[in-house]
């Protein structure tokens, strides 16, 4: 391994990187693009706020207590519906996936159980609802639970049992939290992988390589290379992913020596996989083809988007084969869970991976065109 | 290692070297020297094994059988010691695309771990007006040429030149032939593959010519053609049909090749005065007439065909 060789090889390589712009724009946009994007979609807004068509019937002031309780923490956005309409009909034509129907004789019926105490008086509340929307259910519950602590509060006496929430967390953490750490390990894979295929079978097919071959440059001069040139543009990358994930969604997330770490774990692991891969990218076509048939299934199962316990059991156990799955793991165990002692084990696991494939990719590297 | 101790004559030997691919034995019990300081031209058609033999030599394959040394050192044994004396133009040769022309010549440079003087090496390759352009953005001469500098930065004993024309066109060939001159009159050994017998016959000392994996034949391009092809051609514009008996009658042979035209390998001038004295004589038409040396191409069809009715003989047999 000779420095001079190494800092010769890098030096081409970020020059070359750097004026390829649009190559340039998108190894750094795309995951940025990804936190924006996903952290929009499933960031949950900090009151939940559901619109509620409400046809009150009763028109009473015991139906206008009602319709306080539903709004007094924000979560309903009442529309009132005219008492002339169907119900259903109206769900129908407004799109509308849940409807309550307050019923005529709400007033009487809440007069004989408060005034009269009389027990065994209850009112129907009937909704209006469309099974099929995905997020109705959540409604509902929300629903359910008013009612059910608007009775609690009828009956005068305060609840026997509570729950109290213990996370397991250093601090409450929402999805954009669980995905950031998923994003930059996403990232440095697709890049590391992506590049060493990419470049390796450019130049072979170009027969850079042969001219190569027949210089002092060693296979592991060239595998340490590519090793350092990747390593750089996952620092960019890792650095652009965290700023726009602070500015942008305001993410709480502890960063400390691990996560260098386990960005050095990472690139080795893959841009030595990616060497192994090389004899099956002959041209720079198939490059792109063969990296993606590695990159896509590793992205899905190994809990980059949601956590592999929603996977079904043998699933998981697939993921437990899969480099990217320590490697995701132990992101959250240093940037979330803040737990070192799993942040150990996992990242030696993923750093075995690494050396590994770091040995074979050396192994593998072959300057000349003889098959 | 007794071994690699330098042979002070030869740059290259190479002895019986055979290399196998599968059942094809694309080189077949090679021997050749190079001595040092001269241009050597491996002069072959594609798929005759001129490059295998070229990128055993040059340390990039590894040879099935036999022996090479260069600079006395073995290429096998002693590969990491080869790369740093001599300097290689691949087959096809590239760079990075992005990388200009002064920093690609740095990059080898570096790579070798030596100071080279790489404005030199680019006026010694009339490179000088694109050091700044970017590989990508220049035509096949200047790339080829580019190649050429970069087996230059570590002042190379011998200089491996693997069909450095190839493909390009008569003005760029012209240029690269003058660098190529340029390297030999500084006394490098200059190992140079080529399909182009013009090429060969204009620069090689010696020339060995390859065929189906063997050497046919190996000498200076004058003494090739003075022992396989010691003819002139005569070529006569006449449409007289007795032009040819007449001629065959005097003891040539005499083929028509097309309406006008009429072809007779002679011995010497004597034979075409005598020829045209005849046709004078006889009232026959002559619109025109051409004598045409020997060249290597001659040779090399010649060899070529001897070597393949050779070849068909014995699978006969």
């Amino acid at each position: 391994m000779t420095p001079r060789i190494i800092a010769a090889n890098l030096t081409v390589r970020l020059k070359s990187f750097y004026r390829e712009k649009s190559a340039m724009f998108f190894t750094l946009a795309f995951p940025v693009i990804l936190v924006l994007v996903f952290g929009t979609i499933f960031t949950k807004p900090e009151h939940l706020d559901f619109d509620l068509p409400v046809q009150d019937l009763s028109q009473s002031a015991a139906s206008a207590r009602l319709l306080d309780a539903l709004t007094t923490d924000h979560t309903f956005r009442i529309t009132p519906v005219p008492g002339s309409v169907d119900a259903t009909q109206y769900a129908r034509e407004h799109k509308q996936t849940l409807v309550l129907v307050i019923p005529e004789n709400f007033a009487v019926l809440e007069a004989k159980r408060l005034g009269a105490r009389d027990a065994s008086v209850s009112v129907p509340l009937t909704y209006v609802h469309d099974p099929s929307s995905t997020s109705v259910n959540t409604k509902i519950q929300v629903l359910d639970a008013i009612v059910a602590a608007i009775n609690q509060k009828m009956t005068g006496t305060p609840p026997f049992i509570t729950l109290v929430a213990t996370s397991i967390l250093s601090e409450q953490y929402r999805f954009i939290e669980f995905f950031v750490p998923g994003i930059i390990a996403m990232a440095i894979m697709t890049s590391a992988l992506g590049n060493a295929l990419n470049m390796n079978a450019e130049l072979r097919q170009k027969g850079i390589l042969r001219k190569l071959a027949t210089t002092p440059i060693t296979r592991t001069d060239w595998l340490v290379s590519s090793i350092l040139y990747q390593l750089i543009l996952s620092i960019v990358s890792t650095v652009a992913i965290l700023l726009v994930s602070y500015a942008v969604f305001d993410v709480r997330l502890h960063i400390d020596a691990w996560l260098p770490l386990i960005v050095v774990i990472e690139v080795i692991a893959f841009v030595g996989i990616g060497m192994l891969l090389t004899p099956f990218a002959k041209e720079a076509e198939s490059a792109s083809a063969v990296g993606n048939a590695f990159l896509f299934p590793m992205m899905f199962l190994s809990g980059t988007f949601f956590p592999v316990e929603m996977m079904p059991p043998f699933l998981q156990s697939f993921a437990k084969l899969l480099p990217l799955y320590y490697v995701n793991e132990a992101m959250r165990s240093a940037m979330i869970f803040v737990d070192d002692a799993a942040t150990l084990r996992l990242a030696g696991v993923a750093a075995g991976f690494a050396a590994i494939a770091f040995v074979a990719g050396t192994f593998k590297t072959r300057w000349d065109g003889e098959t | 290692m007794r071994h690699d101790m330098p042979n002070s004559e030869h740059a290259i030997v190479v002895e019986q070297l055979c290399k196998r691919y599968g059942t094809l034995l694309a080189v077949d019990n090679i021997s050749f020297t190079v001595a040092k300081g001269e241009l050597f031209a491996f002069l072959g058609p594609n798929g005759a094994g001129k490059s295998t033999t070229a990128e055993i030599i040059e340390t990039i394959r590894a040879p099935t059988s036999g022996r090479v040394t260069v600079l006395g050192m073995d290429v096998t044994r002693s590969r990491a010691k080869v790369i740093r004396r001599i300097g290689v133009l691949p087959q096809g040769f590239s760079s990075f695309d992005r990388i200009t022309v002064r920093e690609s010549l740095s990059y080898y440079a570096r790579v070798f771990g030596c100071d080279a003087d790489v404005d030199a090496l680019m006026d010694l390759t009339h490179l000088r007006s694109k050091a700044n352009a970017r590989f990508s953005t220049l035509s096949g001469g200047l790339k080829q040429r580019v190649g050429i500098a970069a087996a230059l930065v570590n002042d190379p004993e011998v200089v491996f030149l693997d069909e450095p024309t190839t493909g390009l066109d008569p003005h760029a060939r012209h240029a690269v032939w003058e660098v190529l001159k340029g390297l030999r009159e500084r006394g490098k050994t200059v190992f140079l593959t080529t399909h182009y017998m013009d090429e060969a016959e204009l620069l090689a000392d010696t020339v060995a010519i390859i065929s189906k994996g063997r050497i046919v034949a190996i000498d200076s391009p004058a003494r090739l053609t003075e022992q396989h092809a010691n003819y002139m051609r005569l070529t006569l514009g006449s449409s007289d049909a007795a032009a040819p008996a007449l001629i065959r009658q005097m003891g040539f042979d005499a083929t028509r090749t097309s309406d006008e035209c009429i072809c007779v390998p002679v011995n010497n001038t004597d034979d075409v005065r005598a020829i045209l004295g005849a046709i004078e004589r006889a009232g026959l038409s002559l619109s025109g007439m051409e004598v045409r040396k020997p060249n290597l191409e001659q040779v090399f069809l010649k060899l070529a065909e001897e070597h393949h009715s050779d070849a068909a003989n014995e699978g006969s047999k």
